[in-house]
């Protein structure tokens, strides 16, 4: 265990660079930053607005030594990498935080007025200076957190918040996720044809995701074979999330990247639970959970796959 | 006939062969269904069903080789993995799982396939056109 500085540096000695967080001089909150010295380690930070899953970079520094501060739910990109042969174990070394449940910047925002000043100490937070119930802006895919204690951890951050495990929110829970659930199949079709309609196409959600790493060959953008066109018609906003969805089957961890990224509020992460919980009933298999697993989609069970097709 | 499109996707060596068993042996069945005839089950990307529910189609039938005869050994061991989860993710996209339905058939049951067309016939039948419900209609745009 050590203080956050102290363990970048600690890992530095053995990396190119850290990828980590520091405090943004414009907002005041955390943004993303690469530490390539101990010197530069000195301004990084880890609080509940390091809402970004940094392993989405990994992928591209295939050729460096990279060490990376990850919450539990990362740390489980991280493993999914391995796993996918994207990231060499022996390239990458883990610095664990701790985390307490991230906050929705944006829902805070919007409530007290771009840039409002966020403090989170001990479990209490305070905008611009007064106290503001904690549990009421949660980001939403922490409410139903299923993170489980990293399982590759070389440098393990001190501070209270969990490692593994569902983190405190307060009692709440996903008032969306629950609606969604109680939905007929109708209501759902209709759910999701007006909310593919505010679809602008940016690929924010592919391009924030670690494991959306085909990049230029990317089936959401090829229109030769005509999957789906670029148009912002819901009809093909919607075909191209089912491509990505269809291509995260066994590899999303949940890390709810997607949905946060995503600029006019669609909420992604409903599709990617579900398709978590059936790869879990299906397949007995969580992504991220083991470095030394096959993932369920590249194989098959001659015994107990024995679905007849209904 | 009904105003219903239905679409096979059919191995070319177990189900196209036993589809065709059943037409040439007379067999009565529906005739709704328009089949497509591909190498084998595991060519089925599950896309490609999600894709013909969105250009149209109501209900969507995959038909390979019996789990253990698949012409390439294990073409289908595979496509059952991902034609099952397309099953149960279904209803999350908001469409009724009864309208996708996948089995095995082989070259010499063609009066099984009959058995088989005609009962997704029904089950379409009983659920009616499939709407998409996209603002603007379901009208399909012209692809080039």
């Amino acid at each position: 265990m050590a203080d956050l500085i102290t363990a970048i540096k600690k890992v530095l000695e053995h990396t190119d660079l850290v990828l980590g967080w520091t405090t943004a001089t414009s907002t005041g909150v955390a943004a993303p930053a690469r530490f390539y010295t101990a010197d530069e380690a000195e301004a990084a930070v880890f609080d509940s607005t390091c809402v970004h899953n940094l392993a989405v970079h990994l992928p591209r520094l295939k050729d460096k030594d990279v060490g990376i501060v990850a919450k539990p739910c990362d740390a489980q990109s991280v493993v999914e990498l391995v796993v996918e042969r994207e990231v060499a174990r022996g390239k990458v070394k883990v610095i664990a935080a701790p985390c307490r449940a991230m906050l929705d910047v944006k829902l805070i925002w919007r409530r007290f007025g771009y840039g409002a000043r966020i403090e989170d100490e001990g479990g209490r937070l305070q905008v611009n200076g007064r106290e503001v119930p904690r549990e009421d802006f949660i980001l939403r895919k922490c409410l139903s957190c299923e993170s489980t204690d990293p399982v590759i951890v070389d440098e393990q951050v001190e501070g209270d918040g969990h490692t593994g495990g569902p983190p405190d929110v307060g009692g709440r829970t996903d008032d969306l996720k629950e609606r969604f659930a109680a939905m007929s199949v109708d209501e759902r079709r209709a759910f999701w044809a007006e909310q593919f309609s505010r679809c602008i196409r940016c690929y924010a959600c592919r391009d924030v995701c670690p494991m959306c790493f085909c990049r230029d060959v990317c089936l959401m953008q090829t229109r030769v074979p005509h999957w789906t066109g670029g148009s912002v018609e819901s009809r093909d906003s919607e075909m191209a999330q089912m491509i990505r969805v269809s291509h995260l089957a066994g590899r999303c961890t949940g890390c709810g990247e997607c949905e946060r990224a995503c600029p006019v509020g669609i909420p992604l992460l409903l599709l990617m639970n579900e398709q978590y919980r059936l790869i879990e009933e299906m397949f007995d298999y969580r992504p991220g959970s083991d470095i030394e697993a096959r993932p369920p989609m590249q194989t098959f069970s001659i015994e107990t796959d024995l679905w007849e097709g209904g | 006939m009904s105003d219903l499109k239905l679409i096979g996707f059919l191995c070319n060596w177990c189900s196209y062969a036993g589809a065709d068993m059943a037409g040439t042996s007379r067999m009565k069945q529906p005739s709704g269904l328009r089949i497509i005839r591909l190498p084998c089950t595991g060519r089925v990307n599950p896309l490609l069903i999600q894709k013909a529910f969105q250009e149209g189609a109501d209900g969507v039938l995959v038909s390979g080789c019996h789990p253990g005869d698949c012409h390439y050994n294990e073409g289908n061991y595979y496509a059952r993995r991902r034609l099952e989860l397309l099953k149960r993710m279904l209803p999350a996209w908001g469409i009724d799982p009864q309208r996708f339905h996948y089995t095995w058939v082989s070259a010499s049951e063609g009066a099984r396939w009959a058995e088989v067309v005609a009962e997704f016939q029904a089950r379409i039948e009983a659920l009616g056109k499939l709407e998409m419900g996209y603002p603007g209609g379901d009208v399909v745009s012209q692809v080039s």
